[in-house]
């Protein structure tokens, strides 16, 4: 089930067939969230009416924002016959009403069992019905072939790859974010204007899926990436993607490396000193500027902060599960804060994340266990046999806290039960040092909550209490 | 009446001439001139491309009906997604009693084959006789349910043969739903799966009546946020003996013992109404659709169910509840209607609840102008008597209908369930309509919409143009009327609060809707520097006034 010394073998994933009390959600609806950060798109689901209805309530109470997702509404007729009229169908609904200029094309489990060419379809309807100022992006998004992590970066893959197109050379540079909140990307935006340069950010929720109140409402929010800048990713001096543990299959960055020989530099997530260094040494590199004293100064805080919670975080002993990009970032920035985490998992399938995570964690007193296609009963059972005092990760984990009286630190992808989830800041000096306090104070919250039961039981006798 | 004959032609002006077409037959203004209900487009297939509220089959077998028996182990076979999106998300409530002991309760876990691409191209029967092994290793369940997600149909993995070579191996029931995704119109068409399943398979297999005087079942009680033990409180108090509340906080001990109780009582009529009627013809238990939404509602279910049977002691000691729980509410409940009374609300809901709440909503004073129903048929607007009459389509023969005969030794007549002469019996027809449901138009008043399947892009027309005061509707609209400066509850798991049913549940509700109405927030939208001109005035919390 799981590999103890993650150091030294490669994570294995769960043994049973049982997946009890899932780690992941399936592909489309990772795919979702990557059109969402596209300028003026909208999405439409190749399935079942139920897949997109499912998958706006998560989208909905992560983001606490109408998130608008369509359906081709398959009915038992076309499972036999075909869903391309109906797909057809909902494409004039969409267009007409939603008046995009993208839309993108996600399939699922279904379509793909029935062996929808959506490809086809997309290229027949085009003609049929004269379309022109609409672009409309067909990915294939089979759920069975991966969790949301893997399902987010087809899409964003098939974006580019939709777009690419040979383009003088420029100075914008390319930086593609994996799943995160749109605080982080407007954080990641701020560093990125600090440093001087100009870039186009792939794909951009930062102001779709967390809309400020006031004006009239839009349908379709304003933001996102504008699709200009994606066809001109291609002539980009470099990119930079958050993508340490993206496959290179599903590497949108490795597509543009490959086919127009734009330099790839993948980075981890900037979450924690060393990964957040990491990013500005590259900045500093391809911009020739300065590190600015504005950031010079909330490194300073940082590195203040966690010499002062050093005591408390050491008696950390961590369990980080999630998307692999987020849990590589997370576990680097709890291993330089002394709080080595006991048990990594992760949904995704995804030996990337095993390779990465060797020079963090050899050498580690008590090595950690990873887990791949892990699933919560896998989880638990590590984190209490390894004596796990924090989880961090998204909802899904909250029965840690429920029935083990662990305390849960939310963070990703998806955040059902809080308020919130879209404004959660992690990335960046300052982002860092939002999560390390609330991770220290987690621990002290708990530690506070339960400290005089923990001596009566040590050093009170029944007599003497 | 033009006006708003004239806002509703403006609502479609989008729509290319089909859409148009299909969706105005969806609608209904009620008019003084029309008694009964015109006929309402209900439980046909939705528009694609259009954003519907609607869920799907599985959604309706895995996540309304079957999910919530406490005591069976329900894996969802397929892959990953379907599994994790209907874990937990109706907070429907369960706890431990005298049978079923806490590590017997599986609702708040999720099971799933989690089906991979080899399992989808070399079929998945395999991996799950494999899990079901494993579950019944780890866990030791009474009884195990299997839903089927889309690709299963098409895989051709053979559920029921899995489920009965794994009951033999290991002696307890498994039952198969092929509640697959695309089946029907809705989550409705997996409602009724999940009912013939159920009566087919386990009611009637049980022998062990509770004792009492009158006993009885509540049918399609989801018990979210509680609201099936507020009922059970109260029908408690007035003298009965809850059988089962189904499928809510339900065990699958309790559904095997479903018919030896003397009266169905009906909540969701959409989900459940298979159940009570199949009931009725097998065993000749009578039916009574109550709502226990709203305090009027309540008290009138209350008498109503009293009249059935024939019990003078019954019927005083209902009059003591219903007096008594009336005046400890009424004083707090005149707290919140000044803030409530005379406001304007939406509702859309389910198959019922855009119904039931119309009550409460009146109890504080408050109107619904828009109503209507994501699954429902057309009964549920028009009432049971049309059901004669709607055509069954392709979509609906693809579920089967069962047909029942009376049970050889366990058909009573309805009469003798209610402990009274077949006479006194047709007098109680006519006086409590039992075995029937007469749907939401009579309860809705001149120049109110009736809208069925309702979409983003309406209920956004609709909003503009005839500003509710508040809405109630699922998560996945609720932000887009907040957008609109328009609050919204969530009113399938009620965010996350409740009850909501019978009295205490009226003063959950009444609080958390006039929390919604006098959320400083709604005031304080327009900045200082972009309001007119007005006198300073602060008021006490200084916060001023816009």
């Amino acid at each position: 089930m799981a590999s103890e010394a993650a150091a030294q073998t490669p994570a294995q994933g769960r043994v049973k067939e049982t997946n009890e009390n899932q780690c992941n959600m399936c592909m489309p609806i990772g795919g979702v969230v990557a059109f969402k950060g596209i300028e003026n798109a909208m999405v439409l689901i190749h399935g079942s009416q139920g897949c997109s209805t499912y998958m706006r309530l998560f989208n909905v109470e992560h983001f606490n924002e109408p998130v608008d997702i369509a359906s081709s509404s398959l009915n038992e007729k076309q499972t036999i016959h075909g869903g391309e009229a109906n797909l057809k169908k909902a494409m004039d609904n969409v267009i007409r009403v939603y008046q995009p200029k993208v839309l993108g094309i996600l399939t699922t489990c279904l379509a793909e069992t029935m062996g929808e060419d959506i490809d086809r379809i997309v290229a027949s309807y085009i003609e049929e019905k004269k379309i022109s100022g609409i672009d409309i992006v067909p990915v294939p998004t089979p759920s069975y072939s991966g969790t949301h992590a893997e399902g987010y970066w087809a899409a964003v893959r098939g974006i580019v790859a939709y777009y690419a197109r040979p383009a003088q050379s420029h100075r914008r540079i390319n930086v593609i974010v994996p799943n995160i909140s749109p605080a982080d990307l407007r954080e990641i935006k701020r560093i990125l204007g600090l440093m001087g340069l100009e870039y186009t950010l792939l794909p951009d929720i930062s102001m779709t899926l967390d809309r400020p109140w006031g004006g009239k409402y839009q349908k379709i929010p304003p933001g996102g990436t504008p699709t200009a800048a994606i066809a001109e990713m291609t002539g980009a001096p470099v990119t930079i993607q958050f993508g340490s543990t993206c496959p290179d299959s599903l590497s949108p960055g490795k597509y543009l490396e490959d086919e127009y020989h734009v330099p790839l530099v993948n980075l981890p997530l900037p979450i924690g000193l060393g990964n957040m260094d990491l990013f500005m040494k590259t900045l500093h590199k391809i911009s020739g500027n300065p590190v600015p004293d504005e950031l010079v100064t909330e490194r300073g805080w940082l590195m203040d902060a966690m010499a002062d919670a050093h005591k408390y975080d050491a008696d950390g002993v961590p369990a980080v599960y999630g998307e692999p990009e987020l849990v590589y970032a997370l576990t680097s920035t709890l291993a330089e804060n002394g709080a080595m985490p006991a048990v990594i998992a992760t949904g995704s399938k995804n030996s990337l994340l095993a390779e990465r995570l060797i020079p963090l964690t050899e050498g580690a007193d008590e090595p950690p266990v990873l887990i791949e296609e892990a699933d919560f009963a896998s989880i638990e059972d590590a984190a209490i046999r390894a004596g796990v005092n924090i989880a961090i990760g998204h909802s899904g984990g909250k029965m840690l806290s429920e029935r083990h009286d662990i305390p849960l630190l939310r963070i990703g992808y998806p955040i059902h039960d809080r308020m919130g989830g879209q404004r959660i800041l992690s990335a960046g000096y300052r982002g860092t040092l939002a999560f390390l306090d609330t991770f220290t104070n987690t621990l002290l919250n708990h530690k506070y909550a339960t400290y005089r039961q923990k001596i009566k039981r040590e050093f009170c006798t029944p007599e003497g209490m | 009446m033009d006006g708003i004959e004239s806002t509703l032609e403006e609502l479609y002006t989008q729509y290319p001439e089909t859409v148009k077409k299909n969706r105005k037959k969806h609608l209904i203004v009620k008019s003084v001139a029309e008694e009964s209900c015109p006929q309402i487009e209900a439980n046909t297939r939705t528009i694609p491309g259009i954003i519907s509220q609607r869920g799907c089959a599985y959604a309706g077998c895995k996540g309304v009906v079957v999910g919530p028996i406490k005591d069976m182990l329900t894996i969802t076979h397929g892959p990953v997604g379907c599994g994790y999106y209907s874990w937990g998300a109706r907070r429907n409530k369960a706890r431990a009693d005298a049978t079923t002991p806490k590590d017997k309760i599986y609702g708040q876990m999720c099971f799933t084959t989690d089906m991979q691409e080899p399992d989808i191209v070399f079929g998945g029967e395999k991996k799950l006789a494999k899990m079901i092994d494993e579950v019944v290793a780890a866990f030791h369940p009474r009884a195990i349910n299997i839903c089927a997600t889309c690709p299963i149909g098409l895989i051709g993995d053979d559920l029921n043969a899995v489920a009965k070579a794994a009951q033999e191996r290991h002696g307890i029931q498994v039952l198969a739903y092929n509640c697959e995704g695309y089946k029907g119109v809705s989550q409705s068409a997996g409602h009724h799966i999940a009912n013939n399943n159920i009566m087919q398979n386990i009611v009637g297999t049980g022998t062990g009546k509770k004792p009492g005087r009158h006993v009885i079942n509540i049918l399609g009680e989801y018990n979210i946020g509680g609201d099936g033990w507020e009922q059970e409180r109260i029908l408690n108090d007035c003298g009965y003996t809850v059988n089962c509340v189904l499928t809510g906080d339900s065990s699958y001990l309790d559904i095997k013992n479903l018919h030896l109780a003397d009266l169905n009582l009906v909540m969701c009529h959409r989900s459940i109404n298979y159940i009570a009627e199949m009931m009725n013809t097998k065993y000749g238990i009578p039916w009574l659709k109550i709502n226990f939404i709203g305090v009027e509602a309540t008290n009138q279910s209350l008498r109503q169910m009293a009249k059935c049977f024939n019990d003078p002691e019954l019927e005083k000691r209902t009059e003591e509840v219903i007096a008594r729980e009336t005046a400890r509410i009424e004083p707090v409940l005149e707290q919140y209607r000044k803030i409530c009374r005379g406001r304007k609300a939406f509702a859309f809901v389910g198959g019922s609840r855009s119904h039931h709440y119309q009550h409460l909503l009146k109890d504080l004073g408050m109107e619904v102008v828009v109503a209507g129903y994501e699954f429902a048929h057309r009964d549920d607007y028009e009432g049971r008597q049309v059901i004669p009459t709607i055509k069954s389509d392709a979509d609906s023969k693809n579920i089967p209908e069962l047909h029942l005969k009376p049970d050889e030794k366990l058909y009573k007549e309805n009469h003798e369930y209610l402990n009274m002469t077949k006479e006194q019996f047709e007098a109680l027809k006519k006086e409590v309509p039992l075995d029937y449901y007469e749907g939401m138009y009579p309860d809705m008043k001149t120049g109110d919409i009736m809208i069925d399947d309702c979409n983003h892009y309406e209920l956004e027309e609709l909003v503009n143009k005839l500003k509710p005061d508040i809405v109630f509707t699922g998560v996945r609209d609720k932000y887009i009327a907040e957008k609109m400066g328009v609050p919204a509850k969530q009113m399938h798991s009620y965010d996350y609060a409740g009850p909501y049913a019978g009295y205490d549940g009226a003063i959950n509700f009444a609080r958390d809707v006039a929390h919604a109405l006098s959320t400083p927030a709604w005031k304080l939208i327009v900045p200082p520097w972009e309001r007119k001109e007005e006198p300073e005035e602060k008021s006490q919390d200084g916060v001023t006034n816009a």
